[in-house]
């Protein structure tokens, strides 16, 4: 930016013709990526029939009708709060699980504690299909087929990654403080929630995002533990929904606005927190 | 202390060890040895429930090897990545360039190409199914569309058509993350260097090509690397799209739908094919990482 302003200031008539090119390349740009979600809202308001006949019409009525028939058809709010329990809860044992050990690995120079974390950094080559079919059938003969065990599992898939934030930045964080802290008389666990842990807030916000982003969306996990159980998260639901509507000729009344309001929380979050989001997502990136 | 560290060690290791060991280690492992079994879920051929006594060799990977379906995912799935990185880091690339050549509206601008990566694949594939199958079939480049398009129409229900409509809705959904990445790298490449170059002569091609570029090699160690294991475990747009009809199915759909195509499932198949499956892309991304690494130090 520095450089096109050095710029500006040699070529000023230049630049200017060239920068409200780079802005409309940039409008067309946004709207291309603006069109499906605008388009989701607009659709979400009108009938079968309008929608397939002239779906880029603004809706004649805005009806909310078919808002709600989706909120029922998908069980919106007992599927949303599972969908929220099941990311909260899987994303605290994420935290507190990766934290605590990558502060151990950091703390202790062993041999053992390189080779854990060799095995979680390999763990990430891992993809999850070959490891599916054996936890499923494991899982099932644990009575953990449920959403408990669904926990459980998310607990173990997002450590390797999570592990591996925590690990790279706590190199940074001095020994000299806790030392301080021991001697003072704190106990192990008053140095990692009082001393540890506030040094390491970034990252945690980091490893909170990029997992809770991750299992919010999930469909594939839920699908093999859940399947077609009463109680669902909201992707499931979403999938069933467009699974049984698609048998008498895909319902897109019932579809669009399962998956307008399907996403609005993910929405409204992001735009509360985009700062974070988008700082923490990219810097777990460079980490990598 | 570093007593007081190594008695806390175990302790304090052990709920990450035990999920990691619960969740990841044995269940890979017992992956493996079920791979040479007569596995199909509930019990084993020869074996009733004894894996040890139902070992098949390695009749499963021939099975697998020989599955016209197997082996289409598994060229499907390699073309589309091959298509898709290069395509989602260009797009990427593309928006960094374009972001930071303007100072006002920058943030607008990221946050909405941002955005469409924080949905979930299911539910975009869903609205874009309907975009390919209505939108761009009818109205856009339809007949009597805006302008007529044939391979732009019918997405959905051809096996080439529906790669590049799988590229289309990615790279729609991934191009502003891997800008982000891109941003961050071109925001640490020194203006000294520009100013050399400017000084020199060089233009702006040159200067692309030359400074540009290798400064961005650990950027795209990165997108690659992100791009690359994206593209190789598609599942939620693959089946939101197409549902691997037509012949799309990519591998990780192929891993899924094996135990219900054979009946009885054939789980011993299906997890065979699942450990070339980490074979493919435990090899894929070590290469790619040494790879890029390597251009970063010569860079």
């Amino acid at each position: 930016m520095t450089f096109a302003n050095a710029i500006h200031r040699l070529h000023p008539k230049k630049i200017r013709v060239s920068t409200v090119l780079i802005y409309l390349l940039l409008i067309a740009i946004a709207a291309y990526t603006l069109f499906p979600l605008a388009f989701l809202f607009v659709n979400s308001f009108k009938g079968q029939a309008a929608i397939v006949s002239s779906p880029l019409k603004l809706p004649d009525i805005w009806d909310v009708a078919y808002l709600e028939n989706s909120m029922k058809a998908i069980h919106f709010m007992s599927s949303l709060g599972v969908t929220a329990g099941i990311t909260l809860i899987s994303v605290f044992v994420q935290v507190v699980a990766s934290s605590l050990v990558a502060w151990m690995m950091v703390r202790n120079k062993s041999k053992w504690s390189f080779a854990l974390f060799m095995a979680f950094t390999a763990a990430m080559l891992i993809p999850f299909q070959s490891v599916m079919y054996p936890l499923i059938s494991m899982f099932d003969a644990m009575k953990l087929k449920n959403i408990p065990g669904l926990i459980i599992m998310y607990g173990g898939f997002g450590l390797s990654i999570s592990v591996f934030l925590y690990h790279g930045f706590m190199k940074s964080v001095p020994r000299s403080i806790e030392e301080a802290a021991l001697i003072d008389g704190a106990s192990v666990f008053q140095i990692y929630l009082y001393v540890v842990m506030p040094l390491l807030k970034s990252t945690t916000v980091t490893v909170i995002i990029l997992n809770g982003m991750w299992i919010w969306n999930d469909y594939l996990l839920p699908f093999l533990v859940i399947g077609n159980e009463p109680v669902k998260t909201l992707t499931l639901e979403l999938y069933y929904a467009k699974l049984t509507s698609g048998q008498y000729g895909n319902p897109w009344e019932m579809i669009f606005p399962a998956v307008l309001i399907s996403i609005i929380p993910i929405i409204l979050v992001f735009l509360l927190l985009q700062k974070y989001i988008m700082k923490g997502v990219t810097a777990s990136a460079v980490k990598e | 202390m570093e007593k007081f560290y190594k008695k806390w060690f175990l302790p304090l290791a052990l709920p990450a060890i035990l999920l990691f060991v619960g969740v990841i280690l044995i269940p890979f492992l017992v992956g493996v040895l079920y791979s040479f079994t007569g596995w199909r879920g509930a019990y084993f051929v020869g074996g009733g429930k004894n894996p040890f006594e139902a070992f098949v060799g390695i009749s499963n990977y021939v099975k697998a090897l020989h599955s016209e379906k197997f082996m289409n995912a598994l060229v499907y799935t390699l073309k589309y990545t091959l298509i898709a990185t290069v395509w989602i880091n260009a797009v990427g690339l593309c928006l960094a360039l374009l972001v930071n050549k303007i100072s006002r509206g920058a943030g607008l601008f990221r946050t909405v190409f941002f955005m469409p990566n924080l949905l979930g694949g299911l539910a975009l594939g869903f609205i874009w199914s309907f975009i390919f199958e209505i939108v761009y079939s009818k109205f856009v480049f339809g007949v009597d569309g805006l302008i007529h398009i044939p391979f732009l129409t019918n997405m959905t229900q051809d096996n080439t058509k529906a790669l590049f409509a799988l590229v289309i809705l990615v790279s729609w959904q991934m191009g502003g993350y891997m800008m982000m990445i891109f941003v961050n790298g071109l925001n640490g490449i020194s203006q000294d260097l520009y100013e050399a170059a400017r000084i020199d002569g060089a233009n702006a091609f040159q200067v692309f090509r030359n400074i540009t570029v290798p400064m961005l090699m650990p950027a795209f160690t990165i997108t690659f690397f992100l791009t690359l294991a994206n593209s190789f475990k598609l599942l939620d747009q693959n089946i939101a799209l197409t549902d691997g009809n037509f012949g799309t199915r990519m591998l990780a759909t192929q891993i899924l739908r094996t135990t219900r195509d054979t009946n009885p499932p054939d789980y011993g198949m299906a997890q065979a094919e699942a450990v070339i499956f980490f074979v493919m892309i435990a090899l894929v991304t070590l290469l790619q990482v040494y790879l890029t690494k390597r251009k970063e130090i010569e860079a």
